[in-house]
């Protein structure tokens, strides 16, 4: 019986050390009205398909229109922080023909689910104005890339033709989806 | 029935409706569903309304007292009590009610996760007008969202019909787990000792908490372990954890107990249920850190204190927090504010009484 109660104290233990570990996060806060998501697991990375996959099983945990809303916009802003992160580590290829469009058509489908939760009466101010600040926020990082990219780029991977990349005109392109939702 | 016992469970039956009437000064001023018989008496006769609900306190305790002294008919108790309670106001002491109505609408009428949508971001609905933290997330299990889905959706959105169907689904796991403690204690001590609790009677039939679903899948768990039943048994303590999450703490002693049953040794059940109340104890005191101690938590543990009555400390201790906790009430129901001295209060009585308790069994022990 001794030995048991010795056992149990250890059971005890263990788990009063865990949860209280867990009661004292470390969070931090950036002060800024929006705020873009540090980078993920990138192309090339090991964790990058599982987090493919999560993202994938996430869409249908985002039920509901402001639930999907709140998807696209949150997909959105982790494509774009690829491919600001691609960019700058001159990835140029996955950068442009991948992860901004990605984010562009996350970006696309935000406000048609607003509206949509609209026409079910629930109110969207606050969250139109959040697209708003996140499409003002997009648009600061883009124009930031554009301004430091080269115009154009040529991409040449071994043993395949070369691929002329327009940078600035994609760069632009995202520009101008997002300037119509401001 | 002698004459005796018939007399006091008319005055208890009296006390009931008083009971009834009384919960119902504490109307929300926004609760338009119930505007006809608002008189906010509870908001300006703070002084009066305080010293009755101390009053039904310390009755509440009396006919406790007296029901775990002398023979009285168990389902005649609870019977009584069930039915008149279901008339009571739930949100007297605490608003939860409508926070399971209000996160049960975002789901199952505006078809949002509540995990992601926070009630307060639904900008017309008519329940922010009444609903606590409706700037929060869903607080609750997904288990727990699902139960919410059966008075939700068969009230049609009647608000009225749907206040009292949850009513009905915490009573119909109130009395499931009355009959668990039967079947597992073998007694009619053990469901006396927990159904007609003070506390579990003020919160789980007047405020209408969830806890007695989590506690009721975690003793169900624990009652398919005394089966052998391992698997379903694990099933209804993740069920029980996927509704509030607290049950968590019982994990250790369920794994233990497991180990024993797989490794065929002989298994001390009151030993286990001694664990499982300290560690829901420990939880309960733990919550203190997260936002604060909650009276009806103490369900969490005197779920399974009432198991083993034989041990007489853990019983004291059990009943001073029971008692201790709903004075709990009082500073703010007096003052009408939850700053100021109002905190220092509640720790002083939420402590005390249990102090007391220990100090008391202690001598006790000593000069017996």
């Amino acid at each position: 019986m001794a030995f048991e109660i010795k056992k149990m104290r250890k059971f005890f233990l263990i788990g009063f050390i865990l949860f209280t570990l867990t009661l004292y996060p470390n969070l931090a806060y950036a002060s800024s009205s929006y705020v873009l998501p540090y980078p993920s697991a990138m192309p090339g990375s090991l964790l990058y398909r599982p987090r493919l996959f999560l993202e994938t099983l996430q869409k249908y945990w985002y039920f509901g229109n402001l639930g999907q809303f709140k998807y696209n916009l949150k997909e959105s802003d982790k494509y774009l922080v690829e491919a600001k992160t691609l960019f700058e580590y001159n990835q140029y290829l996955h950068a442009s023909s991948a992860s901004l469009k990605y984010s562009d058509e996350f970006f696309i489908r935000t406000l048609p689910f607003l509206e949509k939760a609209k026409n079910e009466g629930k109110d969207i101010s606050e969250m139109r104005k959040t697209l708003r600040e996140a499409s003002s926020k997009h648009i600061e990082v883009l124009k930031k890339l554009s301004n430091e990219l080269p115009q154009e780029f040529e991409w040449k991977a071994e043993k395949e033709k070369p691929i002329l990349i327009h940078i600035r005109k994609e760069i632009e392109k995202s520009i101008s989806i997002r300037t119509k939702y401001l | 029935m002698n004459r005796l016992n018939r007399l006091v469970i008319i005055f208890y039956t009296l006390f009931l409706f008083s009971f009834v009437l009384f919960s119902y000064l504490f109307l929300d001023p926004n609760l338009f569903y119930f505007k006809k018989i608002y008189t906010g008496f509870a908001f300006t006769n703070r002084a009066l309304v305080t010293y009755l609900y101390i009053f039904l306190v310390l009755t509440s305790f009396l006919f406790y007292l007296l029901f775990l002294k002398k023979k009285f008919n168990l389902k005649l108790l609870v019977g009584i009590t069930c039915t008149i309670l279901f008339f009571s106001y739930s949100a007297m002491l605490s608003q939860d009610i409508f926070n399971y109505l209000t996160t049960a609408k975002v789901i199952f009428k505006y078809h949002e996760n509540p995990y992601l949508v926070m009630p307060i971001e639904l900008i017309n609905d008519s329940n922010l007008l009444f609903t606590h933290a409706a700037n929060k997330l869903a607080l609750y299990g997904p288990f727990w969202i699902i139960l919410s889905a059966i008075p939700y959706l068969t009230s049609l959105g009647n608000f009225i019909l749907s206040f009292f169907e949850f009513k009905i689904l915490i009573i119909f796991f109130y009395l499931g787990t009355i009959w668990l403690i039967n079947k597992i204690s073998k007694s009619d001590y053990s469901p006396l000792l927990f159904a007609l609790n003070p506390l579990v009677v003020i919160e789980i039939l007047v405020g209408n908490h969830n806890d007695i679903v989590m506690m009721f899948f975690a003793l169900f768990s624990f009652f398919l372990l005394i089966r052998k039943k391992i698997l379903f048994a694990s099933l209804f303590l993740i069920l029980s954890i996927l509704i509030k999450y607290a049950t968590i703490f019982l994990l250790p002693v369920f794994i233990f107990t497991v180990f024993k049953i797989i490794k065929k040794q002989k298994i001390d059940w009151d030993g286990v249920f001694f664990y499982c109340s300290f560690s829901m104890i420990l939880i309960f005191l733990l919550s203190a850190f997260r936002e604060e101690i909650y009276p009806w938590y103490a369900v969490w543990f005197l779920t399974f204190s009432s198991l083993i009555p034989q041990k007489k400390m853990l019983l004291l201790v059990t009943l001073a927090f029971s008692f201790g906790l709903l004075l709990r009430y009082v500073p703010f129901m007096l003052i009408g504010s939850h700053f100021g001295i109002t905190p220092m209060i509640k720790t002083f009585v939420t402590f005390v009484p249990v102090i007391l308790a220990i100090i008391y069994g202690y001598f006790k022990k000593i000069y017996r």
